[in-house]
């Protein structure tokens, strides 16, 4: 019954096993005194220091700043992500004159316009918004466009013989067969708004956890920038998880079209 | 007057990236009665799906006219119900919820949407299933949505572009029998395209034969097997001897067919 359990659930338990493993190694190798503590800290630091970092509110203020402006700019992104990818995607000729820019996104790191954005809107939240809204658009344009493009001709056509018009193709047909397709665009939107965050964090704020990595890395004070770092990155997964979830309830009938 | 008139009918294509010009139908002329059951039959490149689409209003002529009651098809029509293959259903859709779809989009305004699905899933012997999504069918089941979906309509005239050509030979035969039976009821008007020979004069009134190079009509057979029909039918001697003619038809496009390859 066991074994049965392990073959059902084997990539969770691999998974989490190799984590357990990696953070024993990580203890160890530290205690055992094969690394300086100094370049890593330790897991039980981390967790110690966690804890009074919590209870005098940092953690509470770093990750309230982060996901406040995660949540503009994703927020941002999607609707405008969706409404240029809705157009260009239904008009060829939106989509041939938005191309160049989604080749500059593709092609030149977003982070480059960072300077540009602190001379438009200043050091701080705004700039922070605005970059991570340019990293987060193009996965989400990206996916709406060819959902709408790819909108399947059969279908269409079944829709005509009946006397559709073309917005009866694009609300009744296209639209809902785009939806799995946008999720999954959004799924990966999440995670580079979050990247977007926290990379102009690192450049210039005065509070978040981008911020709070650059300030305790200035200091060499590697135990508390890594609460941070290990925050960043639970906060990602359990983003991009409740993302998974909601994709998944979505495209139930993609299943097995494949028949 | 016939119910449908197709009068010198050409539909050319340009062939993509090219301005090549060819021919998918060529000086088609038919005549259609009210109530009638037509099948088109043909090997494949004939024409016969091409020339079904235009009566459905969804491919532009390039000569001639058809008429339908009198009028000129230039688009889609509430008098036209089409039944493809079994990917023109959403897959986001429950069976009902297909049902009712082409009566949405005609903006049908005959009483209530629901009971008017429910009446036809009844029909066509999926009640139970109402709920289901398409891909909880089997392929026969999809069918079975594809026809409910078109009857509900209401249309005068039901075409049918090879609805059964993806399905086994024994789901084929079933759904041939039901397809008859549930036509038997108010006798509408049929065009239904197919490949196959038997499916061809089990159901028909009369067999329209097309050949290829550029698709036109061969021979139209009548076909005088009594009604209401059965698989019983299969055996008799007058269904063996279309049988033979039909098979020389298209046995005859098919050494052309082989003859253009091997130039080739």
């Amino acid at each position: 019954m066991i074994a049965e359990l392990f073959y059902r659930r084997q990539a969770l338990i691999l998974g989490t096993l190799s984590m357990v493993g990696l953070v024993v190694l990580w203890q160890i190798a530290v205690d055992g005194g094969f690394i300086n503590p100094f370049f890593i800290s330790t897991p039980s630091q981390v967790w110690a220091e966690f804890v009074v970092q919590f209870e005098d509110g940092q953690v509470a203020a770093n990750v309230g700043a982060t996901l406040y402006c995660f949540a503009w700019s994703m927020g941002l992104a999607t609707v405008a992500g969706i409404l240029l990818g809705m157009l260009a995607g239904w008009f060829s000729d939106v989509e041939a004159a938005l191309e160049p820019f989604i080749w500059f996104k593709y092609s030149a790191p977003t982070v480059a316009f960072y300077p540009l954005f602190v001379a438009w809107l200043g050091y701080g939240t705004p700039t922070i918004i605005a970059i991570a809204f340019l990293f987060a658009l193009t996965p989400i344009y990206a996916n709406t466009l060819s959902g709408i493009k790819n909108t399947d001709r059969d279908l269409a056509r079944a829709a005509r013989s009946f006397g559709a018009k073309p917005y009866d193709i694009f609300f009744r047909v296209a639209l809902p067969g785009s939806v799995p397709v946008m999720m999954a665009g959004l799924r990966l939107g999440v995670g580079r708004a979050l990247t977007g965050v926290v990379v102009a964090e690192l450049f210039g704020a005065n509070a978040g956890l981008g911020y709070a990595i650059t300030y305790y890395g200035q200091l060499m004070q590697t135990t508390r920038m890594m609460v941070s770092i290990v925050i960043v990155i639970l906060l990602g997964v359990i983003l991009t998880q409740i993302l998974s979830f909601l994709e998944s309830k979505t495209d139930s009938w993609r299943t097995d079209t494949g028949r | 007057m016939a119910q449908i008139e197709i009068r010198d009918l050409g539909i050319d294509y340009r062939k993509p990236k090219s301005d090549e010009v060819f021919s998918a139908v060529d000086g088609v002329a038919l005549s259609v009665e009210k109530g009638e059951f037509v099948t088109i039959v043909g090997s494949s490149g004939c024409g016969k799906s091409t020339l079904l689409m235009a009566v459905a209003g969804l491919v532009a002529l390039s000569r001639g006219s058809i008429r339908i009651d009198g009028k000129d098809v230039t688009g889609p029509g509430p008098d036209r119900a089409v039944v493809f293959q079994e990917a023109s259903l959403l897959p986001w859709r429950s069976v009902r919820g297909n049902v009712k779809f082409g009566l949405e989009m005609q903006r049908w305004s005959g009483g209530n949407l629901d009971e008017q699905a429910m009446q036809m899933i009844r029909l066509v012997g999926l009640g139970r299933f109402s709920d289901y999504q398409p891909h909880q069918l089997s392929g026969g089941m999809r069918q079975r949505v594809n026809i409910a979906r078109a009857l509900a309509v209401d249309p005068e005239v039901l075409l049918m572009d090879e609805p059964f050509g993806a399905l086994d030979a024994q789901t084929r035969e079933i759904m041939g029998t039901e397809l008859l039976r549930i036509w038997e009821r108010d006798k509408k008007t049929a065009l239904f395209v197919t490949h196959d020979i038997d499916e061809a004069i089990f159901l028909a009134d009369k067999i329209v034969v097309m050949g290829r190079n550029p698709g036109h009509i061969k021979e139209v057979i009548k076909v005088d097997l009594p009604r209401p029909r059965d698989e019983e039918v299969l055996d008799s001697e007058d269904f063996h001897n279309l049988r033979k003619r039909l098979r020389a038809h298209l046995a005859e496009d098919m050494s052309s067919m082989q003859l253009v390859q091997e130039v080739a």
